[in-house]
């Protein structure tokens, strides 16, 4: 750490930090381009959308034309029903998807971990719903789930359980679930591949050691398998609840947010506030808030990273 | 085959009359090349293949034939749900201006329904939009009112104002200000199977008179057959919403605003009215109560009643004279016993006029797509080569183009495109195209509004979705759409 010290310390400090970026002014060189790249493409848009937060754009007036409101965007926002409505749905969609993706995720890593014959085709198998693009999949899913020829329907109608086809998308009450299982079968590969990655760190010895004190599977895992992954785990989750939260795709292209609403997350709405819509204020409104909520999980991504830093270090 | 006697084609004349007038502008009655007084199918018949144009030679006038320059040209191009037909005529326009105009550089863009004005707003607003564009009716207005087009009419081109049809050209006009030239003008029918109407106890040479008949014969279809009788669409953010609901709307009496009056003037908002929620209700009772609608109507387009029908398992829908060109290809592309099993359906497709409401009320939307020019600073690079927009749009908007690049569909944006050889041999050859031309006089344009983007993809569809999930209920839904507009006409956030 530099001390400053007299007069220059006195004044702040700015000038040593001239002094300093000029003596190392190759080095600062070399980042520049990056620096200017990120304030263009990342720092810019983030003040425009806060500034445009603060104004109300209608449909008839183009943008350079938006008139300031305050913060009239956020009150019209929290005192909307249909900020509950997105927001409820929101947190069920990313806690359920990135819980249970987690969950599969995991316990196929544990299971492919064993070594059996065919081992290598089933992990290939389960890595496809993870490599197929996700608009492909959407379109596949609603086809599936198709409420008058989907496959699921006309099985269970073959079979005698249901007398019509199940209603999955185009019912207020089951389309966030049926959207959820679609999102968790594209995403849990993901989370099975990290944690295979992670159990390959486990050292042998110590579950050997285990094994030879008597602990048995369980024991094992959740005294020596699980720890070891811990900081594997953390970002696993976060990395697939940041994904979930901004998750747009597969809500979109199933059911536009339908039907009436009942399956609009904070992304869909957004999307369709600006761009369906053009209200592009309460959008960046919504926009703001949102990366302030990505911001926390970004906080705790860096954390759980700087964690798995210093313990390798220490290593 | 088309079912129309020779008593309704009696009457259809007389009503027709009477609302061509009331969709025409005075000072063009006189003007325009077809008599559209007499606007009938037996009169498009007699006035098809009566004169011949050329297209180059005229659009020569306008741009010349070895002119210079450059065009970023986007475009409401076909979709899933289109029939292969019109993918040619689409082909065949692009590889023709780019022969007819070697020494202009095309740089074209096709683009979905569903996705082109979205894609567009944001190329706006980042100054990158392209020179001209095709945009669906919807659209004209909403970027006039923002300025964002330039001037544009009929003889900046080469044509007249009066060689279009005036109901169009009101969507291309703001605030007295003409922005675009018409390229199409569409008009639905009302689609039944004959064979499920005959297995159902239903007249199957008869189309339901009224909306009140459509509920009944989707509920007969249904409790009969175990099939879906009407092919509901309701699904939000997409055009084929409107389209089919609007109509519905209209014939009961109702509307958004006052927009199927003569001479609107879209100050009193109409959605809440009883005679719009009992539009609404027909809808909640074949969907909620009846269940005799594709329960998939919710996240259905047209595109997916399509199948449906063709599987015999539709007994009615709104579309396009295309539809028939759809089966056949959706017919070719079948296999084994479904292959025969769609032919049959096909044999059985019947076209008539859309039903009417209780008082006798009928209607359509008068839809299609316009071309416009962009102003130079919201244009990619800040300029537009307007002599190589003219050019295009001249082409497109031609009585030969405006014809084949809606052959199977809708109708020729210019009036003289009815005159050509191609519509003679349209006639001949697409069926049911009688049926969409008898439906023009019907026809209403959506609310020349820059708002109507909104309300026609967003608001009405939200309103048949909260009523028909029971979210709300009829009343609710229509008083919370009414209040919505209200909003939206307010400049509210």
């Amino acid at each position: 750490m530099t001390i400053l010290t007299g007069k220059t310390g006195a004044r702040g400090g700015f000038r040593p930090l001239l002094r300093k970026i000029w003596a190392h002014r190759a080095d600062y060189a070399y980042v520049l381009p990056a620096i200017a790249v990120m304030l263009i493409v990342i720092a810019y848009p983030i003040y425009y959308t806060v500034e445009l937060s603060f104004f109300n754009t209608p449909p008839g007036l183009q943008l350079r034309d938006k008139i300031f409101v305050g913060v009239d965007n956020y009150t019209a926002i929290l005192s909307s029903g249909i900020f509950w409505k997105v927001t409820s749905n929101t947190l069920i969609w990313t806690l359920a998807s990135t819980f249970i993706s987690f969950v599969l995720g995991f316990a196929c890593a544990l299971a492919l971990h064993r070594d059996f014959v065919g081992r290598g085709v089933l992990r290939a198998i389960l890595i496809i719903p993870w490599v197929i693009s996700a608009v492909a999949a959407s379109y596949i899913w609603k086809w599936i789930y198709h409420s008058d020829f989907g496959i699921i329907g006309a099985v269970l109608v073959e079979l005698g359980l249901a007398d019509r086809p199940p209603n999955f998308i185009d019912s207020v009450s089951t389309v966030l679930p049926s959207l959820i299982v679609v999102n968790i079968w594209r995403e849990f590969p993901f989370a099975m591949i990290m944690m295979m990655a992670g159990l390959q760190t486990v050292p042998d010895q110590l579950l050997r050691a285990a094994k030879v004190d008597g602990a048995n599977a369980w024991q094992r895992f959740w005294h020596v398998t699980f720890p070891h992954l811990r900081n594997v785990s953390t970002v696993t989750i976060l990395l697939l609840a940041v994904a979930n939260f901004n998750s747009f795709i597969i809500p979109w292209i199933m059911t536009g947010g339908g039907p009436s609403n009942a399956s609009h997350i904070w992304i869909t709405h957004i999307y369709e506030l600006a761009f369906g819509r053009q209200r592009w204020g309460v959008a960046s409104a919504y926009s703001v808030l949102l990366f302030l909520i990505l911001m926390m999980f970004g906080y705790f991504y860096v954390r759980a990273l700087s964690g798995n830093e210093r313990k390798d270090h220490s290593a | 085959m088309t079912r129309i006697t020779l008593g309704g084609a009696v009457l259809r004349g007389t009503v027709s009359t009477a609302l061509v007038a009331s969709l025409m502008s005075a000072p063009a009655l006189g003007a325009a090349p077809v008599d559209l007084s007499k606007w009938s199918p037996e009169y498009v018949r007699s006035i098809a293949g009566t004169q011949d144009f050329d297209t180059a030679a005229d659009c020569a006038k306008v741009t010349p034939l070895d002119y210079k320059g450059r065009l970023t040209f986007w475009y409401q191009g076909v979709f899933e749900g289109d029939p292969d037909l019109l993918r040619q005529y689409y082909k065949d326009f692009f590889e023709t201006f780019r022969k007819t105009y070697p020494n202009i550089q095309l740089e074209d863009q096709a683009l979905t329904y569903n996705d082109l004005l979205d894609k567009f707003r944001t190329a706006l607003l980042g100054n990158a939009a392209p020179m001209a564009v095709r945009l669906q009716i919807l659209g004209g207005t909403e970027f006039a009112s923002k300025g964002y087009l330039q001037p544009l009419k009929p003889e900046d081109v080469g044509y007249s104002t009066e060689d279009f049809w005036p109901g169009a050209m009101k969507a291309v006009t703001w605030d007295g200000v003409t922005y675009g030239v018409p390229t199409n003008n569409e008009t639905m029918a009302f689609i039944w199977n004959a064979d499920i109407f005959k297995r159902a106890g239903l007249d199957p040479d008869k189309a339901p008179a009224t909306w009140d008949d459509v509920v009944k014969y989707s509920k007969q279809i249904h409790d009969k057959l175990g099939i879906a009788g009407y092919g509901l669409v309701a699904r939000k953010n997409a055009g084929n919403t409107p389209y089919r609901f609007m109509p519905q709307l209209w014939a009961y009496g109702g509307g958004v605003f006052d927009e199927a009056t003569a001479n609107p003037t879209y100050k009193q908002i109409e959605l809440d009215s009883p005679q719009s929620k009992a539009a609404l209700q027909a809808s909640y009772d074949m969907y909620v109560r009846d269940k005799s609608v594709p329960v998939s109507a919710l996240t259905n387009q047209q595109a997916d009643n399509q199948p449906l029908f063709l599987a015999g398992q539709l007994g009615m829908m709104i579309s396009h004279p295309s539809d028939y060109n759809v089966m056949l290809d959706l017919q070719n592309k079948a296999t084994g016993s479904d292959k025969d099993k769609a032919q049959t359906v096909i044999d059985n497709m019947r076209y008539g006029l859309i039903p009417t409401g209780p008082d006798g009320k009928r209607a359509v939307v008068f839809g299609g797509s316009n071309i416009h020019i962009l102003k130079p600073e919201y244009v990619e690079g800040g300029k537009v080569d307007e002599p190589a927009a003219k050019a295009i749009i001249c082409m497109w908007t031609s009585p030969e183009w405006s014809l084949k690049m809606a052959y199977a569909g809708s109708n020729p944006g210019n009036l003289n495109g009815f005159k050509t050889k191609w519509m003679k041999e349209r006639l001949d050859s697409i069926k049911f195209l009688d049926v969409t031309t008898s439906m023009l006089p019907y026809g209403i344009p959506f609310p020349a509004l820059p708002q109507s983007p909104e309300i026609m993809n967003i608001i009405v569809p939200d309103m048949l979705q909260n009523a028909l999930t029971g979210a709300m209920t009829v009343d609710q839904a229509a008083d919370d759409a009414a209040k919505r507009v209200k909003e939206l006409m307010g400049g509210g956030l």
